[in-house]
């Protein structure tokens, strides 16, 4: 009983948002906008005539004789007309820059989902191919089982977008489609292509042969990353225009699509959209987790939240280089961009970046030192868990500290100006890097201990040297990052730009290095059993908490990239004239953004109900032991399946294999 | 850095762990020294929005490091659960549970209740100087202009006494009932005055200066002074309604003279 | 009482949404607006034109994004303290307007030693500013160091005026222009600056690409 009680909540929210949609909708219509042009101007009440010209010829009265006039004057003001292009529309009281703002933010938010998880449902499904293991192939067909929704969703959203664009930023909108109209036909080709891969990838499952169907799923992701390509090039067109005059004529569209941050926004949001598919995909599992019944089945969503949050903290680990890469591009194409970006109205917003970045890692090291409570072996790590709390949140601290403090006037005083004369050491580019660089080592060491907590006896060859020189070169990495952050305060502003790549260099070599080690110490290993499921639940809030700080950093960086313009549409080449032409608050966009989270979370929270009762069969109370039966046989139902008792010794027997995440 | 105040939390936490103290007794100890050092470890105080941004990260810490392992969980729990359910504690917890609204109060009506403060603006104590002036219908050139009897320390001592004592003449028939008798600003009307009056001996004012600043600052004095870095309102007078250039140049040579001081070079440009 | 695992997830994420909000508002809050329209009447005197500069300094310019006054220490652009001073010896040959118009109109023309190339030309977009509009912030950066002189009538060479030196702009653009037969070492300065222009120039063709 208590099982369906989230369904039929569910079902409540969803009829409730269904009439809040209706009532919405009718009162628009209601209230929309006279100046919108496909709307006849309101009459006003017709006025009490004063004048009494003419009216007793007819034996009018003087009142008949106004009203008259007024409708012969209206009639020919309604003859005579003239056409004006409306430049903007507006939507009533939010505006047309929020409506626009939130619906681009979830489709973007959507359309990283839906890109993302075939990227990990095709290598998931390729390692259990690899290693002939059916949990693999159960997870993959799990993620996909979330993707068709996310599609139609995303599609949905995009297309809303699209009119929304069209009907409040007409003049823009006709713009951007004059410059970039050659990219469209084989947008709408590619995204056929993309609905025909994944509709086969996803009803073909276990119906073709394994190789084919990998091969589907590979076309679909290499679609589905045209698309993103293609739209990247609008979007990074209007922040960095390239190939079009000084008055905006095009040039070359080309030059238009290959603009400065074009490439840097693509490989940005491969690896994002990674990292924020891998943490949803984790929270889904943490929701799975959470109202499990069964031991077989939090074995299952445990490890699953596990594969999520790994996939996350692969993309977490390389997303601040490829946020450098960005940002220099942005420098290269125009200083005063870098700098508003940077120094100017933005540079809060990097200080609540730091908040929510800080956050991540915590939660990613979290995360991995409650999940070493599964393995047997962990306890003798325990002792360096709060050393890299300290360094975590030490490195945390540095990151937030700003540059410029918000102070009274007499702690101004005291400080002898806006930046505090020790602190202010930790507010520069220095600090900040070397900061980065130590969280990102003391989190893949945090990922070491847990790999290496469960080998007992190492077999391979020359363990002991192979563990000192990871060690050796740890430090050494950590020990290059400290000395040219130090060095950094001593050397003028080119130079100490030019740090940053021996940092982020050192910490990458080393992170593949010990990795490679660690891959040769752990072959043949003696290893004890991950016990699946034995996990305390505080962990899987932590994955939710994570998945929530991933998104709400997407839609933050989303304000920036597109706030970034200012008072352009195009910048500097078609200015915004638009009442919403002014850069809002930080804090205004801080609720914007956050509305926006709440709404993709109910949104993503539909898709995973629909997911789960796709897993279902009619009558499940009937059927719920023959299922349970099945999914034992098989090692792991679809989600949701409803598992007895009784099948829970077979599946945690068989959830007591090796553990997956620790084969590279 | 403030030593005592750190060293203070660091031995203060030492002598705890060799008592082994519960989790909760460890965590609060741990609060109460990274509040002490970063509220008052450091010389310079910390301004209040950074360290709520600190300790909020530190107790971020402090909560993951405690709900990470069961054992700490069960020793944070176990006396907070003990405080709120036995009965000898009945009296100390209605205490809390009205201290809580008290605190919330007290701090929002410390907030409404405080003094308005100022906004604060930056000062330009030496602004840029204009390139040249007018004094007595004769053109000076601040930017390249220099003291002309400058030149008389080297080759005539005596002459240049000679405009020495004129320049002491000078300063304390005018400048000392401001700047004091010995140059420190501390005249006996500097107290009434907003700026307050140049200390000379301060190696941060005419030692960093050259003499045609000077010479700019006495003839010109505070009115018509550049707008840039905020308001001004100096009380120096416009000297060359009451001196002659040459007791000008004359009073410069002596503050120098004075203090101790080097004015500084003509900056060589090519 | 066990709170249903749905409403504990939304309220967790509600939470979390709402923690970050907070920390939105804790911030400095400011509302960048687009410039406003300017208009300069023909009449203005010095000192009016110099106001007008300002607001344009520290508005549509944009100028503060980048420049500082009486700011030391590293900085990415110069400080303008004191800049007129500094904009009539900067350069060899060149008047303290035709300096500072040409720091304006062409940026890269000449890069104060110490710095690199990032600024945009003032009269382009995205800062896009008029003609009269460079020279109500000329009048207000003569203020910085010196008296402002230029009258809403003064011409430079960006708008009409002749340039007193132009030993440089002869030597890139191969112009037959007899305007650098005044300077003392017409050769040395031009082949000197010319080789400057061109690397600018270079500067600026790698830009575009």
């Amino acid at each position: 009983m208590s099982q369906k009680r989230p369904g039929v909540l569910l079902i409540g929210l969803g009829v409730l948002a269904f009439l809040a949609v209706i009532v919405g909708a009718w009162r628009l219509a209601v209230t929309i906008d006279d100046t919108m042009a496909f709307r006849a101007p309101t009459r006003s009440a017709p006025a009490v005539a004063e004048t009494e010209s003419g009216a007793a010829d007819q034996g009018w009265t003087p009142r008949e004789q106004a009203l008259a006039d007024e409708a012969a004057a209206q009639a020919e003001a309604d003859r005579t007309k003239p056409y004006v292009e409306a430049e903007y529309r507006a939507v009533p009281r939010i505006g047309s820059r929020v409506a626009i703002w939130v619906v681009a933010q979830l489709h973007l938010l959507f359309a990283a989902f839906v890109l993302a998880v075939p990227m990990f449902a095709v290598v998931v499904e390729a390692i259990g191919l690899k290693t002939g293991d059916k949990r693999y192939d159960d997870l993959a067909y799990e993620f996909t089982k979330l993707l068709s929704v996310s599609f139609s969703l995303t599609a949905t959203l995009g297309a809303g977008l699209t009119f929304m664009l069209i009907a409040l930023y007409p003049k823009f909108t006709n713009y951007l489609m004059s410059v970039f109209s050659p990219t469209f036909l084989p947008y709408v080709l590619l995204f056929f292509a993309e609905a025909a891969f994944l509709y086969t990838y996803y009803y073909g499952w276990g119906k073709f042969g394994p190789k084919l169907h990998l091969f589907l799923g590979i076309m679909l992701n290499v679609v589905g990353t045209g698309i993103m390509f293609i739209a990247n090039a609008w979007l990074t067109f209007m922040s960095t225009p390239s190939g079009v005059s000084e008055n905006g004529a095009l040039i070359s569209t080309w030059d238009a699509v290959s603009n400065y941050t074009w490439m840097p926004i693509n490989i940005h949001r491969i690896i994002a959209n990674l990292a924020f598919g891998g943490s949803i995909a984790a929270a889904y599992a943490a929701y799975k987790f959470l109202s499990a019944k069964t031991q077989a089945e939090r074995a299952h969503y445990d490890w699953m939240g596990y594969i999520g949050n790994f996939v996350a903290m692969c993309g977490l680990l390389p997303l601040p280089f490829a946020g450098y890469w960005l940002a220099k591009e942005i420098y290269a194409f125009s200083q005063t961009m870098g700098l508003t970006m940077m120094g100017g109205a933005f540079s809060w917003l990097f200080i609540i970046q730091a908040v929510l970045i800080g956050n991540l890692f915590l939660f990613a090291n979290w995360y991995l030192w409650l999940a070493m409570g599964r393995i047997e072996g962990a306890a003798r790590f325990k002792g360096y868990i709060w050393p890299l709390l300290v360094i975590v949140i030490a490195c945390f601290a540095v990151w937030a500290t700003p540059r410029s403090i918000i102070a009274s006037t007499e702690e101004i005083q005291a400080m002898g100006g806006s930046s505090h004369p020790i602190l202010g050491f930790l507010g520069v580019m220095s600090a900040k890097n070397t900061a980065v660089n130590i969280i990102i080592l003391a989190t893949f060491v945090s990922f070491l201990l847990y790999r290496r907590s469960n080998i007992i006896k190492t077999t391979a060859r020359g363990a002991g040297i192979v563990k000192i020189l990871q060690g050796l070169l740890i430090l050494a990495s950590a020990a290059i990052v400290i000395g040219y952050g130090i060095r950094g305060y001593f050397v003028d502003a080119a130079t100490r730009i030019g740090f940053s790549v021996p940092q982020v260099s050192s910490v990458l070599f080393c992170m593949l290095f010990v990795t490679m080690l660690d891959a040769y110490l752990t072959r043949g290993a003696q290893a004890t059993k991950t016990q699946w499921g034995r996990i305390r639940p505080i962990s899987q809030y932590v994955l939710i908490l994570l998945a929530v700080t991933f998104t709400w950093m997407m839609g933050l960086m989303g304000y920036l990239r597109s706030g970034l313009r200012l008072h352009w549409h195009v910048y500097g080449v078609i200015r915004d004239t638009s009442p919403d032409a002014f850069t809002p608050t930080l804090g205004y966009a801080t609720k914007v953004v956050s509305s926006t989270v709440l709404i993709f979370f109910l949104m993503i929270g539909f898709v995973f109900w629909l997911a789960g009762l796709s897993g279902k069969k009619v009558g499940a109370e009937e059927e719920e032991q023959a299922d349970a039966v099945a999914n034992s046989t098989l090692g792991f139902g679809p989600a949701g399946a409803p598992a007895t008792a009784s099948a829970s010794n077979t599946a945690t027997a068989s959830a007591a294999s090796p553990p997956p995440g620790n084969r590279p | 850095m403030n030593t005592w105040v750190i060293l203070g939390a660091i031995v203060a936490l030492v002598l705890m762990r060799l008592r082994k103290p519960s989790m909760l007794t460890w965590a609060a100890a741990w609060w109460v020294a990274m509040f002490a050092i970063v509220r008052y470890g450091f010389t310079v105080p910390v301004p209040i929005s950074v360290v709520k941004l600190y300790m909020g990260l530190i107790t971020a810490g402090l909560v993951a490091y405690v709900l990470t392992d069961e054992e700490r969980i069960e020793q944070v729990c176990q006396p907070v659960l003990a405080f709120m359910t036995q009965k000898r504690f009945q009296l100390p917890l209605l205490a809390t549970m009205l201290a809580i609204p008290a605190l919330f109060a007290w701090s929002i009506y410390a907030g409404m209740t405080r003094d308005p403060q100022a906004p604060a603006f930056a000062r330009t104590v030496h602004p840029a100087p204009p390139d040249e002036i007018t004094v007595h219908d004769n053109t000076v050139s601040i930017g390249t202009a220099d003291n002309p009897y400058r030149a008389l320390e080297e080759t005539d001592p005596e002459a240049f006494g000679a405009r020495l004592a004129n320049g002491r003449e000078v300063y304390y028939a005018n400048c000392f009932y401001c700047h004091g008798d010995i140059m420190a600003g501390e005249g006996m009307y500097a107290h009434a005055l907003n700026p307050i009056p140049t200390s000379f001996q301060d190696p941060g004012t005419i030692a960093m200066l050259r003499e045609a600043f000077l010479f700019w600052r006495i003839a010109k004095g505070a009115p018509g002074l550049p707008e840039e870095g905020g308001p001004w309102a100096s009380a120096m007078p416009a000297w060359e309604s009451f001196l002659t250039e040459e007791e000008m140049w004359n009073v410069v040579l002596f503050l120098y003279e004075f203090t101790g001081h080097r004015p500084r070079a003509v900056e060589e440009h090519h | 009482m066990k709170i249903p695992i749905t409403l504990q997830i939304a309220l967790l994420a509600v939470g979390m949404t709402g923690f970050y909000t907070l920390v939105g508002q804790a911030v400095p809050q400011k509302e960048v607006h687009p410039p406003e329209v300017i208009e300069v009447a023909a009449n203005v005197t010095t000192a009016e034109l110099v106001e007008i500069g300002r607001t344009v300094f520290e508005g549509k310019g944009i100028c503060q994004t980048c420049h500082t006054i009486g700011k030391s220490g590293a900085l990415r652009f110069p400080d303008l303290q004191g800049i007129a001073e500094r904009a009539a010896r900067q350069r060899p040959g060149y008047t303290q307007l035709d300096y500072l118009a040409e720091s304006l109109y062409e940026p890269d023309a000449f890069i104060v030693p110490g710095f690199v190339a990032g600024m945009q030309p003032a009269n382009r977009p995205p800062i896009g500013l008029s003609d009269v509009e460079i020279l109500a912030v000329i009048a207000y950066l003569q203020t910085l160091g010196g008296a402002a002189t230029v009258t809403v009538d003064t011409k430079f060479v960006y708008t009409g005026g002749a340039r007193e030196q132009d030993a440089a702009e002869a030597a890139t653009e191969a112009v037959a222009d007899a305007a650098g037969s005044e300077d003392e070492e017409p050769s040395d300065l031009a082949s000197g600056e010319a080789a400057e222009a061109e690397a600018a120039g270079d500067r600026a063709g790698g830009d575009d690409g």
